[in-house]
């Protein structure tokens, strides 16, 4: 398994809650661990305009979004990292608005091109790296496997298929949820998103075992 | 429930005019205007700008009986301003149920009433299928926010519509106006849109393999018109 070397952390959260902050932290922490230099992007800090939807990042200026703002960025630290990571409150089973903000300028890392790909048309990848994928959201406490939790995991595979990655993880955690609990989660999803040995050296803090 | 009488067009495209989700929306619109429903138009992009829009988009929504949402398909989902616009009617609506409920038979009897909620989402693929998550986030929406969900129509291959007033293009969308028609009968009368509605919508005006001949022609057309600066498949950031 290789290690990404780089993670952009695109931190969608929207207030303050105290269980977001601490996956936050603790995806931060065990990215680090492993060794990714992590570009850690606080959202609601940003000033990125909606997407225009104009194009113009296809057919103007390809590749590159025709405004000077944060949008801008989104594109262009996406497409050097080798980890995309999404941390964002489940909202009505999507993202929240300050992630999507980002999320919409992530098309001039697509051709406009649509070419049949499996059963459905897709526009193919602009540059030839393969991007990981982790995605964490939180909903209320109790409602892990409701159908808010399903409509998201739906939208992520969806994410999936459009970016292809070669590693993905989708964590739905609590709201609530102790730091044992968020701890253990991370770990399992660093994992799974193909960052090796961020698990265990990241469990063996003395205060978890304790 | 009663039959409703009135009708609020959210549009969801980020595009200030002439888009095909506008379109889309405005024939479902017309179509309740000539069944009796009084009927305004809202652009969210416009209306989630400054604190006036947004009280404006809430009094509005608070004031029809059935609200429908027209929106392109961005990254498997609703475009970001829509997003907000969704998250600004769901607190709202959240603040004024809490009263309702403490104060039982006084705000709640307004709040209290049924108001339809349905979508329309359209993407630039062919399958229409690439839109059922936003969908079902449209939904998971309504319930959220205390709305009927009256379903959702999902459309492939909406850059044929153009942004053209629908009338004009009545024969290659003819599947798309049909099931426009069926859901303004249903919502008109209280009802859901139905499955033939659901249907005749998703239902592929042009085989898939030509629409993406075209449109990958008109993307190379439009490059030149625009005087692109690099080639389409430029990598700025490799």
């Amino acid at each position: 398994m290789t290690t990404p070397r780089t993670a952009l952390l695109l931190d969608g959260r929207v207030d303050d809650d105290a269980t977001q902050a601490l996956i936050h932290d603790t995806l931060a922490a065990g990215m680090a661990a492993a060794g990714l230099a992590v570009d850690d992007w606080t959202l609601r800090d940003e000033k990125i305009a909606w997407c225009a939807g104009c194009f113009g990042c296809w057919v103007k200026t390809p590749g590159v979004c025709v405004h000077k703002d944060g949008g801008r960025d989104v594109a262009a630290r996406a497409a050097r990292a080798d980890l995309l990571v999404y941390l964002t409150p489940v909202t009505f089973g999507g993202y929240s608005s300050q992630l999507k903000k980002a999320l919409d300028h992530l098309i001039p890392l697509k051709l406009p091109d649509l070419k049949k790909t499996g059963p459905d048309t897709r526009h193919p990848q602009r540059y030839d790296r393969v991007h990981d994928l982790l995605v964490v959201g939180t909903v209320p406490r109790g409602q892990g496997q409701g159908g808010q939790a399903r409509t998201f995991r739906r939208l992520v595979e969806r994410n999936c298929l459009n970016l292809r990655p070669a590693h993905s993880a989708t964590g739905v955690i609590d709201e609530g949820a102790g730091a044992w609990e968020v701890r253990v989660a991370v770990a399992s999803l660093l994992e799974q998103a193909g960052v090796a040995g961020a698990a265990p050296a990241h469990l063996q803090d003395k205060e978890m075992v304790a | 429930m009663n039959a409703p009488q009135s009708a609020l067009l959210l549009v969801g495209s980020p595009k200030a005019s002439g888009s095909s989700s506008e379109s889309l929306g405005t024939y479902l619109l017309e179509e309740l205007e000539a069944r009796g429903l009084r009927t305004r138009t809202l652009h969210v992009v416009k209306a989630v700008r400054d604190d006036a829009g947004v009280e404006d988009l809430l009094e509005a929504v608070a004031a029809a009986d059935v609200v429908v949402l027209s929106f392109p398909l961005y990254v498997d989902c609703l475009p970001a301003p829509v997003i907000r616009a969704l998250e600004l009617i769901a607190q709202g609506r959240a603040g004024e149920r809490a009263p309702a409920d403490a104060v039982a038979g006084q705000a709640g009897a307004e709040i209290g009433r049924e108001q339809l909620f349905a979508a329309i989402a359209q993407c630039g693929f062919p399958e229409a299928e690439h839109n059922e998550t936003a969908l079902a986030i449209c939904r998971e929406f309504a319930e959220a926010a205390g709305f009927v969900w009256a379903g959702g129509l999902s459309m492939g291959a909406g850059g044929m519509v153009d942004g053209r007033p629908l009338r004009e293009a009545r024969g290659m969308l003819r599947s798309a106006v049909r099931a426009l028609d069926l859901a303004a009968a249903g919502l008109a009368a209280g009802r859901p849109v139905t499955d033939e509605a659901v249907r005749l919508m998703a239902k592929p005006a042009f085989p898939a393999f030509a629409y993406r001949f075209i449109a990958n022609w008109q993307w190379r057309r439009e490059l030149k018109k625009q005087g692109a600066t690099a080639p389409l498949d430029a990598r700025p950031f490799a």
